[in-house]
């Protein structure tokens, strides 16, 4: 390690002024929640209901919808990688097989299409968990709530939106802030997304097409430990990101709290 | 009528949720000119094949490692949660608010914020491009000691440990005999996530493991891409060698492990 020089708050004015690629990384994370988060709490809390109501298959079901979130991550970028390559992907060549478009999408190869990707990724990762929570929320409302509710002549829709929706309130925040959580330390799965594709010849662009999947966990890695070893400015970066998670789950408990009191 | 209508979207989840997996065992089941000649829908018989090419290059070792530090981190990681939490539900002492809530408040931070004092840390002390920062890391494990520290404070009643002080017995002796026995389902449920968080654990080894004999599964399989760039059939037999074990072992013990799992959310 070379000589150290003080040089007081220099690496943190310089992320959070002039430096491009901490403020993409944050918004690139941001993206990809925005992108996520509102979809499979919907789709996991109305799975969760289905499921709710059919208890003869609901511990196969959860066990199946489970494994992607059980498998290492790194393996899921990587089969991802194998899905969604350009020239060999299964995707493109079930597409082209059916005639649906005439040569393969680059999907790893062009920002947009990246970052879906990468939401998909997480999607398919972490639907199963979201299920299992609502699952485990459901059961516990009392039974005799929504029997009264239907004595008093309440519709279906009525008892989900006065009674079901209100219980799960905590865990859907509790789903909501832990997702920011660890949404913004996502790491994994875009490192290997874009390492390991069938075209691959080992070299790895950092961030993806354009930097456009570029996570600002992986902005740390890359500046502390690979590309360069500014330690420094690695710390700094990792702090600043959490104070942006900071921010962001403070926010989020307000919004949420806030709809309580009225 | 009703319950198949209910059944078709989660069938069909379920099936994209599935379908990845098949995809990876089809994959290892054929040599890489089958892989690229057309869509492998069926299994072949290139297995044995592709799991010799990977067993050459010691993949199998991965494996070894993996299992040494989840098991050896679950271990240390739940007594010293146990103590730890022992010690806070059910002592008095000087400052004892204080730790409780700096732990708590260490839960709150994200683990790369350390990660490079940890590295350095684990250098000075000589023990980096070992295994020991991978175990160690769980030793101070925040989620486990707040997650023990209820657990105790709510299930251990004071008067047994109270009767069992008259009787003659040591502390440590009440913690072994009376505040174990009473914890079981929590530490079986602490130790699942721990197995879990460990085996999965990927940045931490990329910065602290250098040497390829200590490379755990997440390594191995990253290393796995760059060694056979071209021959798809030993990554999909590498992949599937590495996630299929232990997606049987969950399915075997699903009963437990979602248990773990929700106890964080729907408690808190």
């Amino acid at each position: 390690m070379a000589e150290r020089k003080f040089i007081g708050f220099a690496n943190y004015i310089n992320i959070f002024t002039n430096n491009p690629f901490f403020w993409r990384s944050i918004w690139n994370t941001a993206l990809f929640m925005i992108g996520y988060i509102p979809l499979i709490i919907i789709l996991g809390l109305l799975l969760a209901v289905v499921l709710f109501n059919i208890p003869q298959c609901k511990r196969l079901f959860q066990t199946l919808n489970l494994l992607p979130y059980i498998t290492t991550p790194v393996a899921i970028g990587i089969i991802f990688s194998f899905i969604f390559d350009w020239s060999n992907g299964l995707l493109n060549r079930l597409l082209i097989a059916f005639h649906v478009i005439p040569d393969g999408v680059n999907w790893l190869g062009i920002g947009t299409l990246a970052r879906i990707v990468v939401i998909l990724l997480i999607f398919w990762r972490n639907l199963g968990y979201y299920l299992m929570i609502y699952l485990a929320g459901l059961t516990g409302i009392p039974a005799e709530l929504n029997e009264a509710a239907i004595v008093d002549g309440a519709s279906k829709p009525q008892i989900f939106f006065h009674i079901t929706l209100p219980f799960l309130r905590p865990i859907t925040l509790f789903l909501v802030v832990t997702s920011i959580i660890g949404g913004f330390q996502l790491f994994d799965e875009p490192y290997l997304l874009f390492s390991g594709g069938m075209a691959s010849n080992g070299l790895q662009i950092v961030g993806g097409p354009d930097r456009a999947c570029l996570t600002t966990v992986w902005y740390f890695f890359d500046t502390a430990f690979h590309s360069t070893t500014k330690l420094g400015l690695g710390s700094a970066i990792s702090y600043g990101l959490f104070m942006v998670i900071l921010v962001f789950s403070i926010f989020s408990l307000k919004i949420f709290t806030g709809k309580e009191e009225r | 009528m009703k319950k198949v209508l209910y059944l078709i979207p989660i069938v069909l989840f379920t099936l994209i949720s599935v379908l990845p997996f098949y995809v990876i065992i089809m994959m290892a089941t054929h040599s890489t000119a089958e892989i690229f000649s057309g869509l492998v829908i069926k299994p072949g018989n290139y297995f044995l094949e592709n799991m010799k090419t990977i067993f050459i290059n010691k993949f199998q070792y991965c494996y070894l490692n993996s299992v040494i530090v989840s098991v050896v981190s679950t271990v240390v990681s739940v007594l010293i949660s146990a103590l730890t939490g022992f010690a806070l539900s059910k002592y008095r002492f000087k400052l004892k608010k204080f730790f409780f809530l700096f732990i708590l408040a260490t839960m709150m931070i994200p683990g790369q914020i350390g990660m490079i004092g940890y590295v350095m840390e684990m250098k000075a002390m000589a023990l980096s491009n070992t295994l020991m920062p991978l175990i160690l890391v769980w030793c101070s494990n925040a989620f486990g000691v707040f997650f023990m520290t209820q657990f105790i404070g709510e299930t251990v009643p004071d008067e047994v440990i109270e009767s069992a002080r008259l009787d003659g017995c040591g502390e440590f002796g009440i913690f072994t005999r009376i505040v174990l026995p009473f914890s079981k389902p929590a530490m079986a449920t602490l130790a699942t996530l721990i197995f879990l968080w460990s085996w999965n654990n990927f940045l931490l080894p990329l910065v602290t493991v250098y040497n390829k004999e200590l490379y755990t599964i997440p390594l191995g399989i990253q290393a796995l891409q760059n060694t056979y760039v071209v021959d798809f059939g030993a990554r999909g037999a590498g992949l599937a060698f590495a996630v299929v074990p232990i997606l049987i072992l969950f399915c075997l013990g699903s009963k437990n492990f979602i248990k773990g799992l929700t106890a964080g959310a729907v408690k808190g």
